[in-house]
């Protein structure tokens, strides 16, 4: 047991970090836009630091997810922003490698390592979120092409996006996983509408995308119509295996929360201190038992297996640790934890403590994930469906009859 | 980066259970509940076997192995309520290093118990030496002990009214905190096994037993109680393995390590056996389901070696004192 790097993960640790510490003012420059972002990450891309773990013809390095790790480890370590393009790397590209044609490889892949074109992944529904084979955008063939109808909707980077990978319904009277077909969308052609929502926290990282007779040429199909729903699996184990960590990377950390603690500590009573370091104490022991667990994780990475879907475990915990930490934050304040910036214009805490309960939805929510782990991690049964063995129109007008 | 156990520890684990479930489990924690025995596999057999004294040098007649290798022992024991406790021999080998009484521990000659404070001590039944400090101190004596009526039968708790000591250690402030984390630590790892245990027997029975024409365990309400224990167990596991590693390692890591996994292990176990007893209905609480056996020792465990208040208490001050 150790926690050392091998030689390789020393020598590849040595060269990512010398990289982004000779251009850490480039990197780390928080300039907005979509201009600047791209230029970071094609910044990146060139160095050979974005998408190492991609076959080298689709513009990777054939390297191993310990390798990306790395990358991740020293970019946190510097406090970099996020790549532009992460949703498209983690999971819009492997879904191309995996099912895309040579044709659409060649034509997207790399620029999407680049960030020359930005991806968004358009899957949810007003009507279909945690049960995503509910979903009811409409494609329809019309000779070469497809035309598609409907509503997508928490579609991260929608505003930024030049392509987004896109799961519609082609046949309703089927059961629901089976009718469902994938495309790439152009989502510059006419007919696609984004509009901004506005999160609670006051940020606005994710939108609604309208289709309104928006054509799709056959070329674009992932896959075998029909067979989308299995395209959208590899979508969604590739965003697992995206997210390393152990959910250590949610919200603030530890580190940052025990120095703010630390230096608002003496104000408090005597007894509120009492109280403070109980709940510093029992959310710094469950951020530690994620980190360790995240080292487990990687551990596996680093001897070439998979993390399995226990590895949700990470996110469901890291999750709830990060707004127990946020909360505790916010408390230490003492009287400027009732406005949104402190006396000193500070409010860092506060915007933070808004944006954690939408961690607890995106990207599978609390109960979604207890539910992968109870039943392939424990073995426990599904819930029984009301919606299995029938075709999604008959569900459909199931649930309208119901009233539901 | 190789956190997890090796093929030497797995292979460890696999005799560490093999011997001990030859006369430990939860049915002979009940019957030294009922009066009827003394706690097994005991204190003659368990050193006998080797096991006990992993961490005690070979030349004294240990097995020279690690904190860690002692885990992965104690882990096992915790699964089947075993005892005396691995905590014991784990502070004695570190407080009794260099001392000729080592060498008795390892030989089954001397029965070892360490005396924190005025309250019941952890294994005092059957002991008749006993380590304690005075004034920064460590010293030993022998003792007499009056058993207390016990809430776990299996911790062996009895006041210890020492006899006359003789000081081992003048200045021993450094060295009896370290035979306290590395208790702390074989303590969380006994907690780890018998919560990860007690959650397996939630989990069979959840696949078993139905109700309204279903397993219970498709039911979310019970699932998703079951998987909150199954992601503090792995944390709980993970915590172990760092404190065990540090205590071997890093020293500099063991005082948060150990307190973390101490504080991990106190709640974690507690929450296990609560939700175990739940999830069986009305068999969960008599006295013949094993339910119990597991909550009695997560009752007591958390206050043994600083509560778990005190535990969280002093993870939180060495992070913001870092």
């Amino acid at each position: 047991m150790d926690f050392d790097d091998t030689a390789a993960e020393a020598a590849w640790r040595a060269e990512v970090r010398a990289f982004l510490e000779q251009h850490r003012e480039e990197l780390g420059a928080r300039r907005d836009g979509k201009a600047a972002a791209q230029a970071r990450q094609a910044t990146l891309y060139d160095a050979g630091f974005v998408g190492v773990t991609w076959p080298v013809e689709a513009g990777g390095r054939g390297g191993t997810p310990m390798q990306q790790a790395i990358i991740d480890q020293e970019t946190a370590r510097l406090g970099l922003p996020a790549l532009v393009n992460l949703i498209g790397i983690g999971m819009c590209g492997p879904t191309v490698i995996a099912h895309g044609s040579d044709d659409q490889k060649g034509r997207y892949l790399k620029r999407l390592l680049r960030a020359d074109d930005v991806w968004c992944q358009l899957f949810s529904e007003p009507a279909a979120g945690s049960d995503l084979a509910g979903l009811r955008t409409r494609a329809v063939r019309d000779g070469d092409d497809w035309r598609v109808d409907g509503q997508k909707v928490w579609t991260t980077s929608a505003q930024l996006a030049d392509y987004g990978i896109l799961l519609t319904r082609t046949d309703p009277d089927v059961p629901k996983h089976r009718g469902l077909t994938m495309f790439v969308v152009d989502m510059h052609a006419p007919g696609v509408t984004v509009r901004p929502l506005r999160q609670m926290s006051g940020g606005a990282d994710f939108n609604e995308v309208f289709f309104d007779d928006v054509v799709i040429p056959d070329t674009e199909r992932l896959g075998a119509a029909g067979d989308g729903w299995r395209v959208a699996l590899t979508t969604l184990m590739s965003e697992r295996l995206s997210l390393g960590g152990g959910g250590t990377g949610i919200g603030p950390g530890i580190e940052a929360v025990a120095r703010h603690v630390a230096e608002h500590l003496d104000a408090l009573p005597p007894d509120r201190q009492v109280l403070a370091r109980q709940d510093l104490g029992r959310a710094y022991v469950a951020a530690l038992g994620s980190r360790y667990t995240g080292y487990r994780q990687l551990s596996k990475l680093s001897r070439g297996e998979f993390p399995g879907p226990e590895a949700s475990a990470g996110k469901l915990a890291g999750t709830r640790t990060a707004r127990d930490l946020a909360d505790l934050a916010v408390r230490v304040l003492g009287d400027d934890a009732r406005v949104a910036t402190t006396r000193d214009g500070d409010g860092f805490w506060q915007e933070l403590q808004a944006g954690l309960p939408g961690m607890a939805i995106a990207g599978g929510t609390d109960q979604v994930l207890r539910n992968i782990i109870g039943e392939r991690v424990l073995g426990l049964p599904a819930e029984p469906r009301a919606d299995k063995g029938v075709t999604f129109r008959e569900s459909i007008a199931a649930t309208e009859r119901t009233g539901a | 980066m190789n956190f997890d156990l090796d093929q030497e520890h797995l292979d460890l684990a696999a005799a560490a259970r093999d011997f001990l479930s030859a006369s430990a489990s939860p049915a002979a924690a009940r019957k030294a509940l009922e009066g009827g025995t003394g706690v097994r596999p005991g204190r003659a057999e368990l050193v006998k076997s080797g096991f006990a004294t992993i961490t005690v040098p070979e030349r004294e007649g240990g097995g020279g192995g690690t904190v860690l290798d002692l885990a992965v022992v104690a882990e096992q024991a915790g699964r089947l309520l075993a005892g005396p406790s691995l905590v014991s021999f784990a502070r004695a080998a570190v407080l009794l290093d260099g001392d000729t009484r080592l060498a008795g521990l390892a030989a089954g000659e001397v029965s070892v118990a360490i005396v924190d404070d005025s309250g019941p001590v952890l294994d005092a039944v059957g002991a008749d030496t006993f380590l304690a400090p005075r004034d920064g101190a460590l010293v030993c004596g022998p003792g007499t002990v009056t058993a207390r009526e016990p809430i776990d039968p299996t911790r062996g708790l009895g006041d210890v009214a020492l006899g006359e000591t003789t000081v081992l250690v003048p200045d021993a402030a450094e060295l009896w905190r370290r035979g306290e984390r590395v208790g702390r630590t074989i303590l969380a790892a006994e907690g780890l096994g018998a919560a990860s245990r007690v959650l397996e027997l939630g989990v069979e029975y959840a696949k078993q037993r139905h109700a309204f024409g279903r397993a219970i365990g498709s039911y979310q309400a019970v699932k998703h109680m079951l998987v909150d224990v199954y992601v503090e167990v792995e944390q709980l596991r993970s915590l172990v393995w760092w404190a065990a590693w540090a205590a071997d390692h890093a020293p500099g890591e063991l005082p948060l390590a150990a307190a973390a996994a101490k504080a991990a292990a106190a709640t974690t176990l507690e929450h296990a056996a609560e939700t175990v007893v739940q999830v069986h209905g009305g068999i969960g609480f008599t006295w013949e389901h094993d339910a119990h056996l597991y909550w009695r020792r997560s009752k007591v465990d958390r206050f043994l070696l600083g509560d778990d208040v005190a535990a969280y208490d002093e993870v939180a001050r060495l992070a913001v004192a870092r």
